[in-house]
């Protein structure tokens, strides 16, 4: 049955709405509104659940942006029930662990604040059914990342590190929206109507796979769609960010950083993936290439990393890189296997890397250290703990009968069976898995051991936790342990959902059991277990090597770093050589552009020079205008401001003559009063300056003189062609024949004008809206010199 | 004929007289202002409200028909952008009353201001070329004067600068005008589109247009502070008092990007050309298929040197400042390849004008934030920031409000501008347009700039330990401690204001997100009445003349 379009709702935006009054809550509750916000989650627990029981399936939609064909749309289904469930779950159990936790830290209003609103936003992502408003959910979900990790502002490090995943999963945000909008044009091609209903394109996926393979757009969507998958959920070469992010309070760590918000992107893989995905799919087509091997690569890599870890939250920082990579592996292979991988391991990942977050943040809280080299016999004074500790980390291993060693096996299982139907190098794939399983086992068999041998020496007194910090970790090593009894249950009631959400076409489930023969696949478990067993007493060793490795290019982070301080640097470098404050600078290029804007459109539509032979200039005019050129000649090289000035009225009273030549002794007038006013102006104004101000360098001369050719040139060409064209100039002659003594014209210009000479009336009654601009101007040049000599002689800035 | 079209441009013109001779009162001066910016508003709400719908409403003045008069046209491109000025203007009016020192508001700020979006309004309303030209200088000798308005050294140096070039820009764009008169015959705009696209009726020679056009928009990539001609932008910004960077930067600069949808999509893309553009890199035979890869040029080097210069910027004006020149090439970057590829025009116009509107709205906020920076800490250098956000949460929400929504995070009215631009990038993209792969690489490494330089920006002035300047004027309590000869309560009552003032644009930038619909809606009203010639000349109607 379609789910109830108001609990949807409720389920997205009661925790934004808790959000927006948590800062009251907070003066009522203080410390206490930790339970507030587990009571919050709890609500929208119970309305997952509400939906999970009616057994909802399929659409709803509110119009947000009708034009556009935008909507928030949900669409309810299994894999939206399961990361709805963990989004809500977790969060119960993170919000009372917190009240815990948190006790007598700083910023705790902002701090449950985005919490809320980041379980909002992740129960939106799980639901979103429109591309736009999953991508609204995805941004909100890096945002409040941001925020949480960036909790203790005052430290360096966190605000590295919440630097860090802004620029790399914001932008990867950016990249995937690019995809989003090529899908969108692409249902438009294949489809009767544009869609951004993830569902719809789903059940076009046919159509809307011909569609972007016909232009050539099928690789590039699915780069872009990784890219945003690839930076939410730390796949190689993006898994930078995830172990800087243990900045945050470890509450925070548990739910965005292991359970919920990095499982945003191997969500966006699984939906996409029946869209991509068709059931006769090649065992080798563009999606597995890419997510088959990006995810192996990070399962493999991540591992490796997390075997050099040195503190315990960074060893479960990549730990969960890895887990996601083994994810995202299971839903890029074409095989069923590859689907169940992946479904049953977001559960399981989440059961047991919860439990283990908490564990740690037990260990933080209570022993004072999260270092590795620190720690030991733990299992003393944290009997409890250390019990979730084991199973989890055991699960995490992939040791059956724990539920992770399911879901691994599946994971080899799919690398199997392509590799046996592929050949060749596809035994790669089963090889890589095998090899990177074995670090995971390594480093979850160090962190168990973490509980038992000798204290260290240095370790201090280690507290009990309080109940709140240590129900919420049982809770999950229950789960854990329930997951591993009854799998089938499990699968079942929820992940076989997931299962059907993930593969094209018709929903059906699996199911998973403990081998009873020797598999090939089972034989990659134990060759997995027996390597790690073997090696496991070289752990030091093999950490010390993989840190030896681990220097310049061959991190991520150099990269990372690199291309930050170089952004930086290069700014520093380039901004003071272009913004050099020179004006002689500024007008060079200002005025380049100009010519090569002119020349450049003259020279697109071949413009060609009248001839000049054509020009009809009298003797006169021709005179005037040389001792014009003259004159600006001489300005260039005059030897002072006075001796420039003086040249330079030369040219105005020139252009003056031309204009009563040329029959206009209107603005002759003018430009001679202007002439002598600027003349008076300047040589009142140059006393006050300095005489001379030095000779330029020759090269910057030989610039000077070359640009001002090409400016005049550009403006003589101007001139040229503009004036030798002769458009019908019905307006001018409508004027022109009526501006004489109106009795020979008619009375126009008298009767309406109110004047007898054209251009008095042109300029206060035809265009007396540009005089009244002008009057503007000369108003404001008033009030400017005021306000320079007032403010000035005020003598202060404020 | 319609008074409407006319009305914000007097509304502006009467206010700024009216606080010329109020200045011997301050409190009466004051109230007049803003008394003023909101009956602009009002006026631009009643034209906005009758041409949303697609009507042209036209305004001839003194009632000389158009080609022999001046012609004002009100459609729903002009209202769009009036809108973004009437809206930003209350909100920087409102923080200006409060932030610029009382000497300098009775001496002549609020006129000046007036006058200012005198030559906004008029430049957003004439239908006439050489009016054009007028309603620039007004905009710009009020905003000379605004730019040195402090008057110490600093400031003279950057407003020198700003002059120069503008002045430049001045000469530049008459000589562009003049050509275009002696080619076509006139200087009204319908009357030019209707000559340049029938050209052998009006014996017009439309070959040297192309250049000429070339010419004037020179003068509109100057205002709009487009690389190679965002030399003034960076001191100009730092040197004007913040309400009127503010309007520099969210309104002033907009009349550039206005200027070049009107007159080359409505007017210059109208034009027959007789042949086909050839030169290398340049096909078609309209005046846009020019344009087009001049915008991209511009606007790519743009958004890459404004978003380069702010990421290594230590203080936060010039962070924004550098961040306009970034942020103006991504408003014009969908109108290249809106003018380069057919199919997408309408969405690409109205993905430069959503963007403009939302730069308008957050860039505003942020130079308002930086302004109050300022005011209460004496200083917008990183070097004596530092944890402001823990001393005053409201100040930095709004900051972050305002850089989230430039970054383009949704539901924040500036992710739409992303988005937008995205999607007609993206469409191109996707029909094999040529150059549309190059202008989705420039749209990604701009944003993730942009993404850089806030976050540093935000990593050293607002969180942090506080520096001592800080700890100084901040209170742990967000309280200010007063500086200079103002009373703690007088300080912390104007320095609320100011908040108040900031947290009213930083609700806008979320309202106009969330409720975008209404946005997009006008947006697209505006492209389709910027790409109608056809309806533009006849509204206009100039009358047939004889010879």
């Amino acid at each position: 049955m379609p789910p109830t379009t108001d609990v949807v709702l409720a389920v997205v935006f009661l925790p934004f709405v808790a959000a927006a009054v948590t800062p009251l809550v907070f003066r009522l509750l203080g410390e206490r509104t930790a339970y507030y916000a587990a009571a919050v989650a709890l609500a929208c627990f119970a309305l997952v659940s509400k939906l999970y029981f009616a057994g909802a399936h399929g659409s709803v939609a509110v119009e947000w942006i009708p034009s556009l064909g935008v909507s928030l749309a949900f669409y309810v289904d299994g894999l939206a029930l399961l990361v709805a469930f963990l989004a809500s779950g977790v969060g119960v159990l993170i919000l009372t662990y917190s009240g815990g936790y948190m006790h007598g830290e700083p910023g705790q209003a902002k701090y449950y604040a985005s919490l809320l609103a980041f379980m909002g936003s992740m129960l939106g992502v799980a639901l979103a059914a429109d591309l736009v408003a999953l991508f609204v959910f995805w941004e909100l979900t890096s945002l409040s990342s941001f925020l949480l990790i960036g909790h203790y502002t005052g430290e360096e490090a966190s605000k590295y590190a919440a630097r860090k995943s802004m620029l790399i999963t914001v932008s990867g945000g950016l990249f995937m929206l690019v995809g989003f909008l090529v899908l969108v044009w692409a249902s438009g091609q294949a489809l009767p109507e544009t869609t951004y209903r993830i569902p719809v394109l789903i059940e076009h996926a046919d159509a809307v796979r011909t569609a972007l393979g016909d232009a050539g757009l099928l690789v590039p969507v699915l780069l872009l769609l990784a890219l945003g998958a690839g930076t939410k959920s730390a796949q190689v070469p993006f898994h930078i960010w995830l172990p800087n992010a243990m900045e945050a309070p470890t509450p925070v760590s548990a739910f965005l950083h292991s359970a919920t918000m990095v499982k945003a992107g191997v969500y966006l893989v699984g939906r996409f993936r029946p869209l991509f995905l068709p059931p006769e799919a090649p065992i080798l087509g563009e999606w597995t290439t890419l997510f088959a091997v990006l995810g192996l690569l990070t399962m493999t890599v991540a591992a490796v990393l997390a075997v050099s870890a040195t503190d315990i939250k960074e060893l479960l920082a990549y730990s969960t890189a890895s887990h996601l990579g083994l994810i995202v592996a299971g839903f890029g292979f074409a095989n069923a296997y590859g689907a169940e991988a992946g479904a049953f391991h977001i559960l399981n990942h989440a059961s047991f890397k919860a439990a283990l977050f908490l564990v740690a943040g037990i260990v933080a809280h209570e022993a004072g250290t999260r270092d590795i080299a620190k720690l030991g016999g733990l299992r003393k004074h944290l009997p409890v703990t250390a019990v979730v500790a084991v199973v989890a980390s055991l699960s995490m291993a992939g040791v059956p009968p724990f539920n992770g060693f399911y879901s691994k096996e599946l994971l080899f299982e799919a690398t199997y069976y392509a590799a046996e139907e592929m050949g060749g190098v596809g035994w790669l794939f089963p090889v890589v898995a095998v090899f990177g399983s074995v670090f995971t086992f390594l480093y979850s068999i160090k962190f168990a051991s973490l509980f038992f041998g000798d204290e260290p020496d240095g370790l201090g007194h280690v507290h009990r936790p309080p109940v709140t910090m240590l129900v919420p970790p049982a809770v999950l090593g229950v789960l854990v342990l329930a997951i591993s009894g009854q799998p089938n249950a499990f699968i079942e009631g929820l992940v076989g959902g997931v299962y059907g959400s993930v593969v094209p076409g018709d929903a059906h489930s699996f199911s998973v059991h403990l081998p009873t023969e020797l598999s090939p696949y089972f034989v990659m478990s134990l060759v997995t277990m027996a390597l790690g067993a073997v090696l496991f007493p070289f752990y030091d060793r093999i950490h010390a090597g993989v840190r030896t490795l681990l220097s310049g290019p061959v991190r991520a982070n150099w990269w990372y770093d690199n291309a930050v301080d170089g952004a930086t640097a290069l700014s520093k470098r380039v901004t003071p050589l272009v913004q050099n404050g020179l004006l002689r600078t500024y007008v060079i290029w200002a005025l380049a552009a100009v010519c090569a804007l002119a020349l450049g459109g003259y020279a697109a539509l071949g413009v060609s020079l009248p001839p000049l032979t054509e020009l009809a200039v009298t003797t006169p005019i021709l005179l005037v205008l040389l001792v014009a050129v003259v004159g600006a000649f001489a300005v260039g090289i005059a030897p002072s401001h006075v001796a420039g000035v003086l040249t330079l009225s030369i040219v105005g009273f020139m252009v003056a003559i031309f204009y009563i030549l040329a029959d206009a002794p209107d603005l002759a007038l003018t430009q001679l009063v202007v002439e002598t006013l600027v003349l008076v102006i300047f040589l009142l104004v140059l006393d006050r300056l300095p005489a001379f101000y030095g000779r330029p360098r020759a090269a910057v001369a030989v610039r000077d003189a070359a640009l001002s050719l090409v400016v005049g040139v550009t403006v003589f060409v101007t001139v040229l062609v503009s004036t030798a064209s002769n458009p019908n100039k019905a307006l001018a002659q409508f004027l022109a024949e009526r501006a004489g003594v109106p009795s020979e014209h008619g009375s126009l210009i008298v009767d309406y004008g109110g004047g007898g000479n054209v251009v008095n009336v042109i300029l206060v009654d035809f265009r007396g809206f540009d005089t009244l601009g002008e009057i503007s101007v000369v108003a404001m040049a008033a009030i400017a010199v005021l306000t320079l000599i007032r403010m000035r002689s005020r003598g202060e800035t404020q | 004929m319609s008074t409407t079209v006319i009305a914000p441009l007097l509304v502006a013109l009467c206010t700024a007289i009216l606080t010329l001779l109020t200045r011997p009162n301050l409190r009466l001066l004051q109230g007049v202002s803003l008394l003023g910016a909101v009956a602009y508003l009002g006026a631009v709400a009643a034209l906005f409200d009758r041409v949303v719908g697609g009507e042209t409403l036209v305004y001839q003045v003194g009632d000389w028909a158009a080609p022999f008069g001046i012609t004002l046209v009100g459609d729903a491109l002009a209202a769009f952008m009036l809108g973004l000025a009437a809206i930003v203007s209350v909100g920087v009016l409102a923080h200006a009353v409060l932030y610029v020192d009382d000497f300098g508001q009775r001496l002549s700020f609020h006129p000046l201001y007036h006058f200012m979006m005198v030559g906004v309004s008029g430049s957003f309303l004439t239908g006439d070329i050489f009016n054009l030209f007028v309603w620039f200088e007004v905009m710009l000798m009020s905003s000379y004067v605004l730019v040195l308005f402090y008057g110490g050294k600093q400031h003279t140096r950057a407003a020198l600068n700003y002059v120069v070039l503008n002045l430049l820009g001045s000469a530049v764009m008459l000589v562009a005008i003049g050509g275009i008169y002696a080619t076509t015959g006139t200087l009204n705009m319908a009357d030019l589109a209707r000559r340049l696209a029938d050209p052998a009726a009006y014996d017009v020679n439309v070959l040297p247009v192309l250049g000429l056009a070339a010419v004037l928009f020179s003068v509109f990539a100057l205002k709009a502070g487009l690389v190679p001609f965002q030399f003034w932008v960076p001191a100009a910004y730092r040197a004007a008092p913040a309400p009127v960077t503010a309007m520099l930067a969210g309104v002033v600069k907009k009349v550039g990007v206005y200027a070049v949808v009107r007159l080359y999509f409505t007017i210059f893309a109208a034009a027959s050309l007789p042949r086909a553009l050839s030169l290398p890199g340049l096909a078609g035979d309209s005046a846009l298929d020019f344009f087009g890869p001049v915008l991209f040029l511009m606007a790519a080097a743009s958004v890459l040197f404004g978003g380069v210069g702010a990421v290594g910027r230590d203080d936060l004006d010039s962070v924004l400042a550098y961040s306009s020149i970034s942020q103006v090439g991504f408003i014009v970057l969908p109108l290249a390849v809106a003018a380069t590829v057919p199919s997408v025009r309408i969405l690409g116009v109205t993905a430069c004008l959503v963007y403009a509107f939302n730069h308008g709205l957050a860039k505003s906020l942020l130079f308002l934030v930086a302004g109050t920076v300022r005011e209460s800490v004496g200083s917008t250098d990183f070097a004596d920031l530092g944890g402001v956000a823990g001393r005053s949460p409201v100040l930095s929400a709004a900051f972050f409000v305002g850089a989230l929504s430039l970054v383009g995070v949704p539901p924040l009215s500036g992710f739409f501008g992303k988005f937008l631009v995205f999607d007609v990038a993206a469409r191109a993209f996707a029909t094999g347009a040529a150059g549309a792969a190059a202008t989705l690489a420039v749209a990604l490494l701009g944003a993730v700039l942009t993404i850089a330089y806030y976050t540093r920006a935000w990593n050293a002035a607002f969180w942090g330990e506080p520096s001592e300047r800080v700890e100084e004027f901040l209170g742990d309590d967000g309280s200010v401690v007063p500086d200079g000869g103002q009373s703690t309560a007088e300080a912390a009552l104007s320095l609320g204001g100011m908040v108040v003032v900031l947290v009213a644009f930083a609700v806008a930038v979320v309202a106009f997100g969330i409720g975008f619909d209404v946005l997009y809606g006008a947006a697209e009203a505006a492209a389709r009445a910027a790409v109608d010639t056809g309806g533009y000349v006849d509204a206009v109607a100039p009358a047939e003349v004889v010879e």
